[in-house]
């Protein structure tokens, strides 16, 4: 975790962790985003909240470089997501929302794969380290494709933290995830805060993500209706979800 | 099925320029009709209509591989996307049922995609080739036949593979022999194995007998019957794949690419990837198929229809080059790419690992089979210059397409913007070798000096089109 803390002060500095600025996207004659802006401070655990086609996982595949938008700008550990987009993903960790692992590798040789990809050292140390957080020995040699779907959103999970990045964007990442690991990704995402690692969680799961998570924001139809601590969120609600179903008029 | 294929089409080129596809077809058939009196010239009626019912054969056997492909979906993660014949695992639906109907929609898709277009541009020349309506209409009726019987002997011998293959092997075997005992020891007439020929051939305006063709039709539509419903009890209702083990070889593998620092890990990923999947052999066989083909065209052009065509070693090379275009299109439909959009890869990156992959596995399969060719003719005195060609036209016509598709070759190849390119530039220089190989006898050195200057070309142009690849794909994602 020391590692995340060095990776965050070097790469970061003073600056945002993430910080976007009128962010549009348009698919044909439909608006995925409407000029949304965002801050999330380096340390800060931010959640994205919001109802099915709001425009959450739009957002994240733009920040991480997966799509350009349409227009404005936007920048990850101070860098600019359109312009160096690779330099994104080698800073940052990703969970995307669909588990898709490539079909024909074992679990072990899609680490590999991942931390050759990254020019990692002590690769072996840190799959040994993944395969046992996650107890995913039964990925030591079955193929991908033929892994349960709670698996192969573990070896993503372990594939996004594996190079200790001082970001992570999250889609969903409890999503297929038994109680047991729910609880130990929710306790090691605390820690990971805690040790100054960045997390950005888009997520339906409402309970979960308001315990973790220190400032959120609510988008529907592509625009953030709501955004600040998630105290100031509940705003006098008994809980998130309440609070959550009252923004979106639902 | 239907909205869902046209809509996976239609969303790599957009709506209007897949929709002008079958315009594309309509004018090409047109202008092949207007000139069709010197086609007669050279292959006379009968031969056109037998090389149009075996290509329409051809290109039905071609679509209808169900089995392999519904398999496909069904076992491998398709990234974002989802696929209408993985419901039944999720909804009361029959496997049976769904594959089914995987076979009609591909028959009515295909059929419209380019038989009716086809069939179009010939009533269109009427006026000029004062072709007759009902003989349009019977080509149309008979080729359609030829078509259903390709894709059904095709859906046949997928769905044997889905339950043995041992019982694949055999099926496969047993129709390459009647084949071979039709085309190459022309024991018996193709009209033997195609009824839907036998029947045109006793239509007008090559006979008369209405009678015996309907038969003939009907005995062809007895057949296409059979093979799907024989096909539709194979298809098993309860797909459970067996779960596959495997040892750990990617760092191995990674280790002895070391030389090629950068790409190394993906180029390792590739290797794994075709021999866990299975392409090395659906490559193999996509791309021995072809090459037997032509030799057996090019064997019936000569012996066959007898037409003084010198068929030479230097003709081949320029053939194999060109065939390169299935390979590359093998290595993109191994798995989905949606992960790689984690990790600091960029899809240009992608396409060249996928083009240094092609360089270390194929060159020798291209080279092997034209020293063989020339060895089985006694032609090897032109090997010198067959291998330059076989080692150029192979890399160019790789990187143009790789430029011209990117990672979604098959797909891309559907958009008419893209065809054509692909069309022009893959047909020029084919042409330009080809004719220049006829002139060899004639004066050796003048064609050596062409086909080096074609080669030159080539060589420059693949360079550009290298270096061009960058930019042409960096803005694009994975899963896009």
């Amino acid at each position: 975790m020391s590692q995340v803390l060095n990776n965050a002060a070097r790469v970061v500095g003073r600056v945002p962790a993430i910080h976007a600025s009128q962010l549009t996207k348009r698919y044909g004659t439909v608006d995925a985003l409407k000029g949304v802006d965002l801050a999330v401070e380096p340390g800060e655990c931010f959640g994205l909240f919001g109802p099915n086609g709001a425009g959450k996982t739009t957002m994240l595949r733009i920040l991480t470089g997966q799509l350009r938008p349409t227009s404005g700008e936007a920048h990850v550990l101070n860098v600019d997501v359109v312009r160096e987009p690779l330099q994104v993903k080698s800073l940052v960790g990703i969970v995307p929302e669909v588990e898709s692992p490539p079909s024909y590798l074992t679990a072990h040789e899609y680490l590999y794969f991942v931390g050759r990809v990254r020019k990692l050292d002590r690769l072996e140390e840190r799959i040994a380290h993944w395969f046992e957080f996650f107890d995913l020995d039964e990925g030591g040699t079955t193929l991908c494709k033929d892994l349960s779907k709670g698996t192969r959103q573990k070896l993503m999970l372990a594939a996004a933290f594996i190079h200790e990045p001082a970001l992570v964007f999250l889609d969903e990442p409890f999503i297929n995830l038994d109680p047991i690991y729910q609880r130990k990704l929710k306790d090691f995402l605390a820690k990971y805060v805690a040790g100054g690692g960045t997390a950005f969680m888009a997520s339906h799961l409402l309970d979960i993500a308001g315990k973790l998570c220190h400032r959120a924001a609510v988008i529907q139809s592509g625009s953030i209706i709501a955004t600040g601590t998630v105290d100031q969120i509940r705003a006098g609600d008994a809980d998130l979800e309440s609070a959550f179903l009252r923004l979106v008029g639902a | 099925m239907l909205r869902e294929e046209f809509r996976v089409h239609a969303s790599y080129s957009g709506q209007t320029m897949f929709v002008s596809f079958p315009f594309i077809i309509t004018m090409f058939s047109l202008s092949i009709a207007v000139t069709s009196g010197r086609l007669f010239a050279y292959t006379p009626l009968p031969d056109a209509i037998l090389l149009l019912h075996v290509s329409v054969f051809l290109y039905g056997l071609s679509v209808g591989a169900f089995g392999f492909l519904g398999r496909q979906y069904l076992e491998r993660t398709t990234g974002m996307r989802n696929y209408l014949v993985a419901m039944p695992g999720i909804l009361p639906m029959r496997f049976r049922r769904t594959f089914l109907g995987m076979f009609l929609r591909d028959a009515i898709f295909y059929m419209v995609l380019l038989l009716v277009p086809a069939t179009v541009g010939l009533v269109l020349s009427v006026p000029v080739t004062h072709f007759r309506l009902t003989s349009i209409g019977l080509l149309f009726g008979t080729a359609l036949l030829s078509f259903l019987l390709g894709m059904s002997l095709s859906f046949f011998v997928s769905t044997v593979y889905m339950r043995s293959r041992a019982g694949f092997v055999v099926a496969v075997a047993v129709v390459s022999a009647i084949f071979a005992t039709a085309g190459a020891a022309r024991v018996i007439p193709f009209s033997w194995i195609l009824p839907s020929l036998a029947a045109h051939e006793l239509l007008p305006p090559l006979g008369s007998d209405l009678g015996a063709a309907a038969s003939l039709a009907l005995f062809g539509l007895g057949i296409v019957a059979a093979l799907i419903t024989g096909a539709a009890i194979l298809v098993p209702e309860r797909f459970e794949p067996p779960t596959v083990r495997a040892r750990n070889e990617l760092p191995r593998i990674i280790a002895r690419l070391g030389r090629l620092e950068g790409y190394s890990a993906l180029l390792g990923k590739e290797f794994v990837d075709l021999q866990r999947s299975g392409t090395y052999a659906k490559m193999f066989f996509s791309f021995v198929t072809p090459l037997l083909l032509l030799s057996f065209t090019a064997w019936f052009v000569r012996y066959g229809l007898q037409v003084p065509v010198g068929f030479n070693t230097v003709f081949y090379a320029g053939m194999v080059g060109f065939f390169g275009v299935i390979l590359y299109n093998w290595m993109n439909n191994v798995d989905a790419t949606d992960y790689l959009a984690t990790v600091p890869v960029s899809v240009p990156q992608v396409i060249r690992t996928k083009l240094i992959a092609f360089l270390l596995m194929t060159t020798w399969i291209g080279v092997g089979f034209v020293v063989m060719i020339a060895w089985l003719n006694a032609d090897t005195r032109l090997l010198w210059l067959a291998i330059p060609i076989v080692l150029v036209t192979s890399l160019y016509i790789v990187v143009m397409t790789a430029y011209l598709t990117g990672l979604r070759t098959n797909s891309f190849l559907f958009d008419p913007g893209v065809l054509a390119r692909f069309s022009v530039m893959s047909m020029l220089p084919d042409f330009g070798l080809t004719i220049l190989s006829f002139t060899i006898d004639r004066d050796l050195r003048l064609s050596a000096i062409g086909i080096g200057l074609v080669l030159a070309i080539l060589g420059a142009i693949t360079y550009i089109l290298l270096k061009g690849i960058d930019e042409k794909w960096r803005g694009t994602e994975f899963g896009e």
